[in-house]
């Protein structure tokens, strides 16, 4: 059917589409894009399904020195939870104030936030090379035992990407996507935690086009995750994600939606534990906007709403 | 090297006490590394922000110092 049309004469629309076929289906095998990174596999479903809602009030003030370097002050107010053994809720009202300094250029990425209770966060990413990264993520508290550093490196090929990470507490990962068409990449992971004397397997595949996203990835931990992400035009894109752990029988599944207007960007989801969240971006202003969360949890009786202003 | 010879042709007792060398050697090093990644944890701690503050001050257009603590 494909070869009855000969590409270039004036085609009506249906045997356009052949044509099309026709042309696509010479795929060159030996240029491939470059597949997102492995840990970037569900992005756009975390992006809209994930929104990072918070409690109470959230003020964000960055200051720009020079095109690279900024400071960041930011004030966050309200309850926060504790880990509870009971099934209740527990949260207690805190307030705190976050410094941070950011360091941006093409190739090194410093980012330091530090907190009024002295914990700091730390990233770091540095382009060695034109496909060498390194990249590190620290977490440091006062208490002993508390903290936590990765150290990733990446390597980038031409259609492949490949990544080692090592992590305290002897925590090692390594992971592979390959570009197997231009829609289509595999990858897989391994690691081994020598704490807790585990080990673990994983396997991932995106399936993209202009108009939709689809991800699944299994690993040895019994967890399945499969996303599929549909954008529908260019302000509206639908989510939907289900994710399922066949060692603890524990399955949740969301769908939600992410609005992206000229003055604002609206998320919301609904999830089959009975909570629903929705994250309101409003630009009010250049460099002036306005948050307003929330996430209902009926099943718990657990609600937060927050609000902020971030600056700059 | 005399010792060690006369160490080794006692026997189990010569083998067990270049054994404990071999542990210690290890031990060692174990200690070492734990005191080093507890020091770079101190050092990361106080000093990565201001390693970023200095990096960014240094970098073009070279900012002010004024502007480091201003609000505006």
């Amino acid at each position: 059917m494909a070869g009855l049309v000969p590409p270039g004469t004036a085609i009506p629309a249906d045997a356009s589409k052949t044509a099309h076929t026709k042309a696509d289906e010479k795929i060159d095998y030996m240029n491939l894009p470059c597949p997102i990174p492995y840990e970037e596999i569900h992005r756009e479903a975390l992006m809209s399904l994930k929104p990072e809602t918070f409690e109470g009030l959230r003020f964000d003030f960055t200051k720009g020195l020079n095109q690279k370097f900024s400071l960041s002050h930011s004030v966050l107010m309200g309850p926060t939870e504790l880990p509870s053994q009971s099934g209740e809720t527990i949260k207690i009202p805190t307030a705190h104030y976050e410094f941070g300094a950011n360091f941006i250029d093409p190739n090194l990425m410093l980012i330091g936030r530090m907190l009024t209770d002295g914990r700091l966060n730390a990233r770091v990413k540095w382009d060695l090379t034109d496909n060498l990264t390194v990249k590190a993520n620290a977490q440091l508290t006062n208490e002993p035992h508390m903290s936590h550093c990765m150290v990733n490196f990446d390597y980038k090929g031409k259609d492949y990407r490949s990544q080692f990470q090592m992590g305290n507490a002897a925590l090692f990962g390594a992971s592979y996507i390959q570009s197997v068409t231009p829609h289509l990449s595999l990858g897989g992971e391994v690691f081994w935690a020598g704490q807790h004397r585990k080990s673990g397997v994983g396997y991932a595949g995106r399936y993209e086009t202009d108009k939709m996203v689809a991800t699944g990835q299994v690993a040895s931990t019994g967890m399945v995750a499969l996303s599929y992400v549909q954008k529908v035009s260019e302000k509206v894109s639908l989510a939907t994600d289900f994710m399922y752990n066949y060692m603890s029988r524990d399955v949740t599944a969301s769908v939600g939606y992410d609005y992206i207007l000229r003055q604002s960007r609206l998320r919301g989801k609904i999830d089959s534990n009975g909570c629903t969240a929705a994250y309101l971006e409003e630009r009010l202003n250049m460099g002036l906007n306005f948050i307003l969360s929330a996430e209902i949890d009926h099943k718990k009786n657990d609600y937060k709403f927050g609000f902020g202003l971030t600056v700059g | 090297m005399a010792t060690k010879v006369s160490l080794k042709s006692k026997g189990k007792g010569g083998k067990g006490s270049k054994g404990s060398d071999e542990k210690s050697t290890v031990q060692c090093l174990k200690e070492w590394s734990t005191w080093a990644v507890k020091k770079a944890k101190v050092v990361t701690h106080y000093g990565f922000i201001p390693l970023v503050i200095i990096i960014g001050m240094n970098s073009d257009p070279k900012p002010q110092l004024y502007q480091l603590l201003s609000p505006v």
